[in-house]
């Protein structure tokens, strides 16, 4: 029977039926839900990795004993992965192995919009792109396969809104797929230079063959339409925005894009008058066509950021929008609704004191980068996962005398996880002075609660064992360890000054549970006391959604306030209060 | 069904209101109707508090999951500030389903405008066919706030003739295990045309 199913629950089933035994990675939007539907299905090994890298470290193992397997992660998390993703491809697969990459066209959710495409090009693997929830489903069922059958790690490249499209799919009868058994082959598994200059011909000799199979695969990388005065060549989502705009045009919609099938486009190109090529980001298909001398427009008429829609694929190919924008909000100033940190979290007041401190914060990738948002705006770097570890210590010793003392990098806990731990390991070595805030909320609450190595559950809610995050920075030589709790902000300035005073690294693992996780309330909602409030606006500015401007005075909502107190705290009047408990 | 063969329906609110529901309830009453449907959402950082849209696209065949401006049959929205910034997606004969009710963004400082004045006229002014809808009222009246996104689907029913009773009620069952919540779930869904206000 059809089904309605998330493009990233649509990978999920097709790997299931491909026969998938293993499958890793990290949580980053969009591509967590693999991992989690995945889980869904029993007989699959799923597990969470510290980071991308070693999830796809596990899963060429995997692959090297003979099972399929896959790794999800988000576009940047294929950075973290890159060293054993170019290499993979040297070494080729013995069972299925494929690596998806989601991207994040127009940056919904990330700090970069880099185009992957690229690093399937760059590695030298085949890569397939879905451009809804159905061919989500069949095409991973099928990259397994040509990933067994030209020998190479498969990129399967998703983007946000493949991922988290809901679409009509037609789940298949899933595949055997026997284990092929682990076979020692060590000139292709041992990448000696020696080896390695003999594997580069084969992976040449493969891209010819996948190349060739392109060519000819009317499945993969079908044609449409009929009409000669126009051939569109796309990939992708953006298959859908075209063949709505112009139903009738030629279409040569792309499903393999890396080897690119040239001999099919210039086939295709040889019958219609002018060819455009429409994509989303960078001018990956455009440069290859016009290098092959297909003479082709598209990136000149498009912008080069963010996704694509179906007015600029109209405004690309029409000449402009069929739909008319008839209401105007020119006239209208609405005030913008960003994300921010929930009532009651715990990052709250570690930033409203990091901000009174005037001290100097390194961020990192996490809920806590909300923190840099006013008006906690308290801090002022962040750059990649774990990189706030780094920067923090260079900062530290080239900021000059007035940052002496005045800097630390903050971090969450699954983030420091992943990659923060070998820059600690730098701080110490090199006898950084530096302060590390480690945000202990057990879980990796941006993307929504996945599990981690201090968490002490895995994927499927199963106990595992749960490392401390305290013994792990004494295990790489720190001797200032500190844990405290955030809700108390005296406390929390009086050790924040000690350590930063430290002449030698320190690191505090601020410990509180998500609130949002945990559904944590502290207390009754906070009562306000008009006669003694004196209108500063402290409390407005520890930046919770719970509290509100009223004619020049705040109002507590009480629906979305838990009790935290730590408005209570900022307010010099006494004005807010935690009512007592009645009969508790 | 639209004469071009696609009905676009934007649903927008503050994260945590339950719209992905309602648009996953829409999507499967119309697959169960034997239609083509596409929806998307974006996930990750506007769960947080921020503002959260939801299009779903139903017809035939539907190629692109994106509504675009100026393209939606329908704006179906939680929160009044949510269906004015939205309001630019509507089509000129389109209608609005505006639950009222408002929900401040977050205030950074005192005397800083955080909503906008007589934002009832404004949309009242700009909406030619705008419905506003007693949806949070009617949740609390049936004890349930939660259930706010499937009384603003009853109301936005009323209008998608297409679509039968039987399957909504197909819909809700595959969404909902529990014979429970599928009932009360339905109960609301049938309360959306009385929570409809006449202007």
């Amino acid at each position: 029977m059809k089904q309605l199913m998330l493009g990233n629950e649509a990978v999920a089933r097709g790997a299931f039926e491909a026969g998938v035994a293993f499958a890793s990675g990290y949580p980053g939007t969009p591509s967590t839900e693999i991992l989690e539907y995945l889980a869904q299905y029993e007989n699959v090994v799923v597990q969470w990795a510290p980071n991308e890298k070693v999830g796809l470290e596990v899963a060429m193992g995997a692959s090297l004993a003979g099972v399929r397997a896959l790794v999800a992660m988000k576009h940047v998390g294929l950075n973290v992965a890159a060293g054993p993703f170019f290499s993979a491809s040297y070494m080729g697969v013995n069972g299925g192995l494929v690596v998806v990459s989601a991207d994040d066209p127009s940056m919904h959710s990330s700090q970069n919009e880099q185009d992957n495409r690229w690093l399937a090009k760059a590695a030298k693997v085949i890569m397939v792109e879905p451009g809804d929830a159905e061919e989500a489903r069949w095409m991973t069922r099928e990259a397994f396969a040509l990933s067994e059958r030209f020998d190479t790690p498969v990129l399967l490249r998703m983007t946000t809104r493949v991922c988290h499209q809901t679409g009509v799919v037609n789940p298949e009868e899933p595949l055997e797929a026997p284990a092929r058994g682990y076979k020692k082959d060590i000139p292709k598994y041992v990448l000696l230079p020696g080896h390695a200059r003999l594997r580069r011909p084969k992976v040449e000799e493969r891209l010819a063959a996948a190349a060739a199979f392109g060519d000819e695969d009317d499945r993969w990388n079908p044609v449409f339409g009929g009409r000669a005065d126009l051939g569109i060549v796309t990939s992708g989502v953006s298959f859908g925005y075209v063949r709505e705009t112009m139903p009738t045009a030629s279409i040569l919609k792309l499903g393999l894009t890396h080897p690119l099938p040239l001999e099919r486009i210039k086939r295709f190109a040889a019958g219609v008058k002018k060819v455009v090529v429409v994509e989303e980001l960078d001018p990956y298909l455009e440069e290859q066509v016009r290098a092959a001398g297909i003479d082709a427009t598209g990136h000149s008429l498009r912008p080069y950021s963010g996704e694509l829609n179906l007015t600029l694929v109209e405004e690309t190919l029409l000449g402009k929008a069929r739909d008319k924008v008839t209401v105007s909000l020119a006239d209208v100033d609405i005030p913008p609704r960003p994300p921010t940190l929930c009532p009651g979290c715990g990052h709250r007041p570690v930033f409203k004191v990091l901000r009174d401190m005037r001290v100097h914060v390194m961020g990192d990738i996490g809920c806590y980068t909300l923190g840099a948002l006013k008006p906690l705006a308290s801090m002022e770097s962040c750059l990649c996962m774990g990189g706030s570890v780094g920067m923090a210590e260079g900062l530290a010793r080239f900021g000059g005398p007035e940052l002496q003392g005045r800097v630390v990098g903050v971090i969450g806990d699954s983030t420091f996880f992943h990659s923060g731990i070998t820059g600690l390991i730098d701080m110490v070595v090199n006898g950084s002075k530096a302060t590390l805030l480690i945000l202990d909320n057990g879980t990796t609450a941006m993307t929504g609660a996945q599990p981690h190595p201090g968490s002490g559950v895995n994927i499927r809610g199963g106990p595992s064992p749960r490392l401390e995050l305290a013994d792990v920075c004494r295990g790489v030589g720190v001797k200032r360890v500190v844990v405290v709790d955030p809700y108390h902000m005296d406390d929390l300035e009086k050790v924040f000054e000690e350590e930063l005073a430290a002449p030698e690294v320190s690191v505090i693992i601020v410990r509180a549970p998500c609130v949002l996780n945990e559904r944590v309330t502290f207390a009754e909602p906070v009562e306000l006391d008009l006669e003694l409030c004196d209108k500063c606006g402290l409390c407005i500015r520890v930046g919770c959604m719970a509290l509100r401007e009223k004619e020049g005075y705040p109002e507590v909502l009480a629906d979305l306030c838990n009790g935290c107190g730590v408005c209570v705290q900022v307010c010099r009047e006494g004005a807010l209060k935690i009512p007592e408990k009645v009969g508790a | 069904m639209e004469k071009d063969g696609i009905t676009n329906v934007l649903l927008s609110g503050v994260g945590g209101q339950g719209i992905l529901t309602a648009g996953r309830l829409l999507a499967l009453a119309a697959l169960r109707r034997g239609l083509d449907v596409k929806m998307s959402e974006v996930h990750g950082m506007s769960q947080r508090g921020g503002n959260v849209d939801t299009h779903v696209r139903i017809g035939e065949a539907v190629p692109s999951p994106l509504i675009p401006k100026g393209g939606a049959h329908f704006l179906v929205s939680f929160e009044k500030l949510e269906a004015l910034r939205y309001l630019d997606y509507l089509r000129p004969d389109g209608v609005a389903f505006v639950n009222r009710l408002e929900i401040s963004p977050l205030t950074v400082a005192l005397k800083q405008p955080n909503y906008v004045d007589d934002i009832d006229k404004i949309l009242e002014e700009k909406t030619p066919d705008l419905i506003w809808v007693d949806g949070t009222e009617m949740a609390r009246a049936l004890g349930d706030v939660r259930m706010v996104n499937v009384i603003l689907l009853g109301a936005l029913a009323t209008r998608l003739s297409f679509l039968e009773d039987a399957n909504w009620e197909a819909a809700v069952k595959e969404r909902f295990a529990k014979p429970k919540i599928q009932e009360a779930v339905l109960a609301a869904f049938r309360k959306g045309p009385e929570a409809c206000l006449s202007r």
